[in-house]
């Protein structure tokens, strides 16, 4: 089992998961964060450091795309492994819906 | 992955069939906090990816040297091998502890219960070491749950040796309260560690009050139906819990467990 970012990362980028993972699994790209699946250990830590409550676990009701998007993407995108500023129009984004329709292929271009 | 440090294995000590611990050297530049964990391993022989499992420090964060204490599982990856470790051979460390379960993230109180079943014991060993957690609260209780008595790993350490410690040993003796509990067989103290705090049997066999959320602080760790068990009835007792790592609550928990 591993956990996976959703798209109610895209746009937050709080990154404050990146502190407290043990193993830094997290990837960057410029919409979202990823968890490389193979690299996470399941320690849970990360889980309630999200301000936008991003990060489920792979057998939740809703993971099953978002596994296979964080998987391909850990594969691409850097590895991030130190809390960085969010974008300063983070907060506004924090409980918007189908922000993965609306922004990922827009900001990943 | 975070990077790695080689250090040797100073020492091995098998407690049981189930249990076994074992000493490290300490990098100078390797800094934790009491009760973090780290992930510890071996190179994998086929020269692939190394064998890594997350393992809590038993050492408190002044220590000299690393201290694990691990589960033997016959057909774990690591621990079949691991097990056989002995003194001089090489160890992987990882150079990023994190965790849950330090003494900063939980709020003032008078009372400290460190709740362990089986290695779960292995960050309040750090935790009852240091000297923080004596300035931070009146009194300490460790109640450690295992199956069977030879699974009580550390018990005469935490009952009688950390009370002649030269430096530790005044406030230990004052304020530290050790529980060895046992499930399977016959021994002075039996029963589930939720159990004992939902019947109050563990307070009055103390002589300590019953929980009460204003005073009472709590660390849990363990297996995951008593780490599940005892968080609800914390909860229950209107003890809050941490919400994340930097934010103090009435008890904190861990959720990474070696060898799941």
């Amino acid at each position: 089992m591993t956990f996976v970012v959703t798209d109610a990362c895209i746009r937050c980028k709080y990154t404050d998961c990146v502190t407290v993972c043990p193993v830094d699994c997290f990837y960057e790209g410029a919409a979202m964060l990823v968890i490389d699946p193979e690299a996470c250990i399941d320690c849970g830590n990360c889980i309630p450091e999200c301000p936008a409550d991003a990060i489920v676990r792979d057998f939740d009701a809703d993971a099953a795309p978002w596994l296979a998007l964080n998987a391909h993407y850990a594969a691409i995108w850097p590895n991030i492994t130190d809390r960085k500023a969010p974008p300063a129009d983070a907060d506004a984004h924090k409980s918007e819906t189908g922000k993965f329709a609306r922004y990922f292929g827009e900001i990943s271009k | 992955m975070s990077a790695l440090r080689t250090e040797k294995v100073l020492s091995v000590h098998h407690w049981s069939e189930q249990l076994f611990s074992f000493t490290t050297t300490r990098d100078p530049g390797f800094r934790y906090e009491s009760g973090h964990f780290v992930m510890l391993g071996i190179n994998d022989n086929d020269g692939g990816r190394p064998l890594l499992r997350a393992y809590s420090i038993a050492s408190p964060a002044h220590a000299d040297a690393l201290e694990f204490l691990s589960i033997k599982v016959a057909d774990g990856a690591l621990t079949s091998r691991l097990q056989r470790i002995a003194p001089g051979q090489d160890l992987l460390v990882s150079s990023k502890p994190v965790g849950t379960l330090v003494v900063r993230d939980v709020r003032p109180g008078r009372t400290l219960y460190l709740l362990a079943t089986g290695t779960g014991l292995a960050p309040f060993l750090a935790i009852v070491q240091d000297p923080e957690t004596y300035e931070k609260f009146e009194r300490v209780v460790v109640v450690h749950g295992v199956r069977k008595a030879a699974d009580l790993a550390f018990a005469d350490l935490l009952d009688q040796g950390l009370k002649r410690d030269p430096w530790l040993g005044e406030a230990v003796t004052r304020k530290l309260l050790y529980y060895p509990t046992v499930t399977r067989e016959p021994y002075r103290n039996s029963g589930r560690i939720p159990d004992l705090l939902r019947s109050g049997k563990l307070f009055a066999d103390l002589g300590l009050p019953p929980l009460d959320p204003a005073h009472d602080r709590a660390m849990i760790c363990g297996s995951p139906a008593m780490l599940r068990d005892t968080a609800a009835l914390l909860t229950e007792r209107g003890l809050a819990i941490s919400p994340g790592c930097g934010e103090p609550g009435d008890f904190v928990i861990e959720r990474a467990f070696a060898e799941r």
